[in-house]
């Protein structure tokens, strides 16, 4: 299945803004995760602390991926 | 109308400082925060910043903020926005206002809104240097002392 991954601020010096990434049926984020470092262990203590949003809501680890999420990966917030 | 979807709590555009409070007949305290852009960080000298954010999240997050904000406290009035894009020093980057019949709610509730507006809404800084170099500030794990 495909979903569409959002990468922002320093994630962008890994992976484009936007991605489509084509996952085994029925990966969670967790899943997701292991995913993205395997392909850029570089950035394994950014995704390690970042959070994880589905439809713009944050899910945990064991939050489960439909086909066409639109999945943002949040390095820590520094608004303000 | 524009085609581009317009969010209430973020701008691209310069934030001023109001000229004039809120018609609320009721309120007795008004409380306005502004978070500046300053010219030095960590001990190295800060030429200007740039802010991204995932915008709809961002200005959903800080609508929900809000919301939680005027449930704890009797607010008769809350707002914040946050501006994206470049930023020189001494612009106004982030602004938070409460106002209540009292003081106290006021004050309470707007250092709730900014402490919890900078941990929780996507949005990301870039810190651009004096000597050219630039990096993405690392989150604010220590934001709560400065």
């Amino acid at each position: 299945m495909f979903v569409q991954v959002l990468f922002f601020a320093a994630m962008k010096d890994h992976f484009s803004s936007q991605e489509r990434l084509e996952l085994t049926e029925e990966s969670n984020v967790r899943g997701l995760r292991d995913f993205l470092l395997e392909r850029k262990p570089e950035a394994s203590s950014l995704l390690q602390v970042s959070r994880f949003a589905v439809n713009q809501v944050v899910v945990g680890d064991e939050f489960i991926l439909q086909e066409g999420a639109i999945v943002a990966v949040l390095p820590p917030s520094s608004g303000g | 109308m524009s085609v581009l979807e317009t969010f209430a709590h973020i701008t691209f555009e310069s934030i001023l400082l109001p000229s004039k409070l809120p018609d609320i007949p009721e309120m007795g305290g008004y409380v306005f925060f502004s978070g500046i852009v300053r010219n030095v960080n960590e001990g190295k000298k800060v030429t200007h910043l740039e802010y991204e954010a995932y915008v709809p999240m961002a200005n959903d997050t800080i609508r929900k903020i809000l919301l939680d904000a005027k449930e704890k406290w009797d607010l008769l009035h809350a707002d914040c926005i946050h501006r994206l894009g470049k930023l020189n020093i001494s612009e106004i980057a982030v602004i938070v206002e409460t106002g209540s019949m009292h003081r106290a709610e006021a004050y309470a509730a707007n250092r709730y809104i900014i402490d919890r507006v900078k941990h929780e809404v996507p949005i990301w800084k870039r810190e651009f240097y004096l000597d050219g170099s630039s990096e993405w500030s690392q989150g604010c794990s220590h934001e709560t002392q400065h």
